[in-house]
Formats: C-alpha cells, sequence, structure tokens
C-alpha cells in the first residue's frame, strides 16, 4: 500500500530540447486507480516507466511511500508492471512467469507454489500454469501478465495500455474485470491508456496529459462536466464536444444563435477570438423558428439505437461549421433535413488562452 | 451450354491444370537439379563404388572388387582413427570457442553506441576472408617466428619467439578457425538477440532480476534455437575444413583431419582411390547423421517462430 508523488518530474530525451514530460506534479492516494491519457505522443507512457525506474528523471523527483526513489532501480521500488504487450518470458511456464519475481527475491519454492497458486486462482489460470505463454489466448496473456504482478504484493501496480491487445469485446469485459481486482486487491495504481473511455470507467481519478504537460487532474464526471482547458474539453468525451471559435467583440452568438452561459461567466468582458463548448447531448433539434435557434441542413445521421447523433452543418463567420446533435433513438431526421438546433444545457467557454472562463 | 460440363469433366479438366502448374514450378528447377546431380551425385556413386574396389595406381593396377575389405580396414586403421579423433576435437573445440566468443561480440554490439554499424562490419571481416588466404596471412604474419606479429608482441614482453604452426599445430589451426568462425557466430547470435523483445527485459528489470539472472534465465533461453543453428552450420562446416590446414601445416603433428587424411591417401601421394573412397563415405554418413540432426533442429527453429 503507498501513496505516489511526482513533483516537478522532468524527462527530456538525449537529442531533443522539447520536455517528454514536463514537471508533471501529481498525488496519487493510497489505493486509488489514477488513469494516465491523453493522445500518443503526450508523455503518459513515459510518465509512467519514470515512476518505474525504466526512464532517468532529468529534473524533479518522483516518491514511493514518502521515500525518494527518484534514482533508484526498477527492482529496489517494489513496484509491479503490465507491459502492452505483456511481455512474459517466452520459455517459461505460466507458473515460472508468475514465479519469476520471487525467485529473484529468493524466496523458498514451496512458497513460490503458494503464491502462484493463489493468483492463478484469483485469474481463473489455474488448468494453464502448465502451458507456454504462445499456447495461450490473447485474454489469457493478458491474465498471466496481471498474474505476474499481483503475486509480489506490489506498493503499486503500473499497467501500460494493458488492454490494446484485446479485441473490442474482450477489452470491454476485461476493463471491468481489472477495476474489479483492482478494487478488492486495494493496491495504488497507475494505468495509462490513449482511450478515453477506458480512463473515464476506469479511473478513480483521471490525468489528462498532452505534450508532456499536465493539463487536468480530476474525477471522470468532473473532467467530464468542468473542463479545465479547451484540449481537455475536446479530448474527453465521444463523440467530442462541440468547440466553436467565436469572435466575442459583440456577444457571443454560434450561427446567429446566441449562446447562453451560466452566472459564473461574463460574456461583455470577452474580446477577441474564443471558444465555445457544447456537448452534443446538451443541444436538441427544435422547430423552426424557436428563440436563438440555429439552421442548418442535416449532412450525417449515427443510429446507434438507444440514441443517434446527427450532424448539423451551418454557416458560422462565414465558414461552413458541422455540429453534433444528440438525438433520440429511431429518429425520423435524415440526410437532407433542415433543421434548427437549440442550447438546452450547459455550455462552456475557453478564453484565447485556452482556460476555461467561469466556474 | 457449353458452360455445363459433367462433374467427372470437370475434374479431369482441374487434375490436368494441377499437372500443367506443377510442371510449369518444376521446369526452372531442372537445370539446377542436373547440374547439382553432375557434379555431386554421380560422383558420389563412383565413390561409392570405389569403395567396395581395390584400385591402386602406383604401380597400376587394375580394379577388383574386394566387396567391404575398405571398410573393415577403415575402422582397423588407426591413423584414419586418429585423423576422425582430429577431426572430432578440431571442429568441436572451434564450434564451442567461436559460439562462446561470438556470443560475448554479439552482446556487446547489441548496445548502441556511436560507429555501432562501422564495428559490426569491422568484425564480420575475418568470416569474408577466403581459407586459404586465412592460413597464410595467419602462417606467415601472425605465428611466423621470425617475422609473426605474434612473436613480436612475444618478443617486447621477454619471452622467446615460438613457432607456433609447427609447435601447437592443432591449436593452430583452432586459432584460426575460431577467428575466422566467431564473426558467424556472432550474427547469428545478434539476430536472435535483436529479435528478443526489450520490454522483456525490462519486466525482468522491473521483476528484480540481476543482468546476470537476466541473462542466465532469459535471454539465454532465448538465444537457444540461434546457437543450435550456429552449431549446427559451423559443425557442418568445420568437419570438412581442408585448406587451413594444407597452408599452415600440411598435416604436421595432431593436425591431419578427415578430410585432409583422404586427400593424402589419394591424389595427395597415397594414390590408393579405394581405401581413400571408403574414408569419405564413412565420412559422408556421419555427415548425414548429423545434418539430419541438425536440420530437425533448424525446423523447430522456424516453427517457433511462427507460433511466437
Amino acid at each position: 500500500m503507498a501513496e505516489v508523488r511526482f513533483d516537478a518530474a522532468s524527462r527530456i530525451y538525449p537529442g531533443t530540447e522539447v520536455p517528454a514530460v514536463n514537471e508533471l506534479n501529481l498525488d496519487i492516494a493510497d489505493g486509488e486507480l489514477l488513469v494516465l491519457v491523453g493522445p500518443s505522443g503526450s508523455g503518459k507512457s513515459t510518465a509512467l516507466r519514470m515512476l518505474a525506474g525504466l526512464e532517468f528523471i532529468d529534473k524533479g523527483s518522483v516518491f514511493i511511500n514518502d521515500k525518494d526513489v527518484t534514482l533508484a532501480p526498477p527492482q529496489d521500488r517494489d513496484i509491479a508492471m503490465v507491459f502492452q504487450n505483456y511481455a512474459l518470458y517466452p520459455q517459461m511456464s505460466v507458473a515460472a512467469n508468475m514465479g519469476f519475481a520471487l525467485k529473484q527475491q529468493g524466496i523458498p519454492k514451496d512458497e513460490r507454489r503458494k503464491r502462484v497458486e493463489e493468483a492463478a486462482r484469483i485469474l481463473d489460470l489455474e488448468p494453464y500454469l502448465d502451458r507456454k505463454p504462445k499456447n495461450l489466448s490473447g485474454g489469457q496473456r493478458q491474465r498471466v501478465a496481471m498474474g505476474r504482478a499481483i503475486v509480489r504484493s506490489p506498493q503499486v501496480f503500473l499497467m501500460d495500455e494493458p488492454l490494446s491487445n484485446l479485441d473490442a469485446k474482450l477489452r470491454v469485459q476485461t476493463r471491468t474485470e481489472l477495476a474489479d481486482l483492482q478494487a478488492r486487491l486495494g493496491v495504488t495504481t497507475v494505468y495509462v491508456t490513449h482511450d478515453q473511455v477506458e480512463a473515464m470507467t476506469m479511473g478513480h481519478r483521471v490525468a489528462v496529459l498532452d505534450h508532456g504537460v499536465l493539463q487536468q487532474v480530476a474525477r471522470p464526471r468532473d473532467l467530464y462536466s468542468k473542463p479545465e482547458n479547451r484540449f481537455v474539453a475536446g479530448f474527453i468525451g465521444s463523440p467530442a464536444m462541440n468547440l466553436v471559435d467565436v469572435d466575442a467583440t459583440n456577444g457571443i452568438a454560434i450561427a446567429g444563435g446566441t449562446v447562453p452561459f451560466d452566472d459564473s461567466v461574463n460574456v461583455a468582458n470577452q474580446s477577441g477570438t474564443v471558444s465555445v463548448g457544447v456537448r452534443p447531448e446538451h443541444l436538441s433539434l427544435v422547430t423552426d423558428g424557436t428563440p436563438d435557434s440555429i439552421a442548418g441542413e442535416v449532412t450525417v445521421v449515427e443510429e446507434l439505437g438507444s440514441e443517434a447523433f446527427v450532424h448539423v452543418r451551418t454557416k458560422h463567420q462565414g465558414d461552413d461549421l458541422t455540429l453534433v446533435v444528440r438525438d433520440e433513438g429511431e429518429t425520423s431526421t435524415q440526410r437532407g433535413d433542415q433543421v434548427s438546433v437549440a442550447f438546452t444545457g450547459p455550455t462552456h467557454l475557453f478564453g484565447a488562452d485556452g482556460e476555461r472562463v467561469g466556474d | 451450354m457449353a458452360a455445363v460440363t459433367s462433374n467427372s469433366t470437370r475434374e479431369e479438366q482441374v487434375k490436368a491444370l494441377q499437372k500443367k502448374e506443377a510442371r510449369r514450378r518444376r521446369l526452372p528447377l531442372l537445370p539446377a537439379l542436373l547440374f547439382t546431380i553432375v557434379v555431386t551425385q554421380v560422383p558420389f556413386l563412383m565413390s561409392l563404388y570405389y569403395s567396395f574396389t581395390k584400385w591402386t595406381v602406383t604401380p597400376p593396377s587394375p580394379r577388383e572388387w574386394i566387396g567391404i575389405e575398405n571398410y573393415t580396414d577403415a575402422f582397423t586403421n588407426m591413423f584414419f582413427r586418429q585423423a576422425a579423433m582430429t577431426s572430432v576435437i578440431m571442429t568441436l573445440t572451434s564450434v564451442v570457442l567461436s559460439v562462446i566468443l561470438g556470443t560475448g561480440v554479439a552482446l556487446l554490439l547489441d548496445r548502441k553506441f556511436f560507429g555501432q554499424g562501422f564495428v559490426r562490419t569491422l568484425i564480420i571481416t575475418p568470416f569474408l576472408v577466403m581459407p586459404v588466404v586465412a592460413g597464410l596471412v595467419w602462417k606467415n604474419q601472425m605465428f611466423s617466428a621470425a617475422f609473426g606479429v605474434l612473436n613480436w608482441v612475444l618478443n617486447q614482453v621477454g619471452v622467446e619467439s615460438i613457432e607456433f604452426a609447427s609447435k601447437f599445430p592443432r591449436w593452430s589451426i583452432v586459432g584460426v578457425l575460431v577467428w575466422q568462425w566467431t564473426p558467424f557466430m556472432m550474427l547469428i547470435i545478434l539476430a536472435g538477440l535483436q529479435g528478443q523483445s526489450s520490454s522483456v527485459i525490462e519486466a525482468a528489470k522491473v521483476d528484480g532480476a540481476s543482468p546476470r539472472a537476466t541473462f542466465f534465465q532469459i535471454t539465454l533461453p532465448h538465444l537457444r534455437p540461434y546457437i543450435e543453428l550456429g552449431v549446427l552450420l559451423g559443425s557442418i562446416y568445420l568437419i570438412q575444413v581442408f585448406d587451413h590446414i594444407v597452408v599452415m601445416t600440411g598435416g604436421g603433428p595432431g593436425s591431419t583431419n578427415v578430410p585432409l587424411f583422404v586427400n593424402q591417401r589419394s591424389i595427395g601421394g597415397g594414390w590408393r582411390f579405394g581405401s581413400a573412397s571408403a574414408f569419405s563415405i564413412v565420412v559422408v554418413v556421419a555427415t548425414i547423421i548429423l545434418a539430419t540432426f541438425g536440420l530437425r533442429v533448424l525446423s523447430g527453429l522456424l516453427e517457433g517462430e511462427e507460433a511466437a
């Protein structure tokens, strides 16, 4: 059980100017499952590897349980890592894979066997203990990688996109199992993924990174409802939030429809180009002539069964603008329909610097 | 309609097409196959025939069928047994030493450093040198008591010159063979090392394995099929070594292996083609056994790669 703290930790790869991870500050509580999420090149894997001791930390420090491990080699950090490609030892049986770390610690064979079997029981791997990794399915290999981690009862679990090599259905299933397992074991876990759905569904808190810079750390629902900047707003949510650049000189309107904001936003204070964000479910198709509605033409209807996403093309500041609007499932809306769109829920405003305005 | 044909006709048509396809595949192979048969299989069969005859050229005498007498001779001939022993010892020591050294060099070259490609190319060069040239260079420039580099170095530290090639004929040859074959082993093992996923090594690090444990418990088992392949190919080639010996020692004490021995008994001066043929047939059979065993290893390696 452990807390993890990144204190202004940076990693600058040799031969590059821009840090891969730039002064990362992050506090991870005991037993927490923290997800690092970001697009490729955001530094999320680098941050994890810094914690693992597989990357040098050029500036700042990393603490595990208040112990400075900045310069400690991986084996002195008491962490276990699950790799994206699982990194199983191909010549060893499942049991030997899982017991490898214990063997390195010089734990006697009987004790090793007992702990491996215990982990195998938790992960339903008992029938496969004598098999080689190449004779296992993808899902089973993933579980062996998990097993190798939990056998050690480490201070911290590190997971580097552990589900990305599974097919879509298995991924969703394993996601739940993993979150459940983590909660049962109560081990502090840092989980890296590029999949924001995975981040939202699994994380107790989610840290969003972009270009090596931490954008926001928050509970999933806060990340969704109160993104602190334009990047987070666009990255979290599927389909993505509608983000529209607006000239704020004369009030804030999209394609003729004035955007409503809550009281904390002072529209009159804004100037220059700002961004308006509104999620598809906070827009609705309404009857023509509704005040402050936006007129447009339907270009695509994405029918998902329980809901539908309607792409509406309109003109905004002289350019084509497509808004995504959530509609009910089995909608009668079709491509080519002329429709009106109205704001029906919270909206977000990001200033010229990309930072959130108001609460 | 023309397109509608009965089932049997369709089967015949498919068969005819398959036959045509098979012929088209074999035809381009034919010249190479014929050439191989003419230059290897025909002489082999002739040797096989000679091995059952008594046939000496000096003094000229008619060939005479004597059955397996040459073979019983081969197994009782002390010189042949000695030559066979020399072959085994030279092959084994050369292969084992070059595999160990090759693994070491491969491990060093697997790390990233400036000029890596250049160093790798330099290290491969001994393998590209012709055997005769290698033998001459080592005999005259390296081992020679008068001009040799090795002896010059020994002299510098106050050691008397040693005529390596005549004093230690067998080990001088093994030394040159190791020099030539280490790069080959290094190449194969380097390929194996580069085929190892870096995350496996990282996983071992995180699991707390020391570099030593990582090498012996993870890297070496991973390299096993590559080492087996190197041992197989090296053995097949080194058991036939001839050029180095002729050039360096001419078969001096303890350095006459089977190929040299066969040569001595036949066109090299013995002119006893019957018994020399029998010796060479014994070697061929031994080599086939070795190669069959080795090929199984090789196919195992390929299967393993597919499954991984």
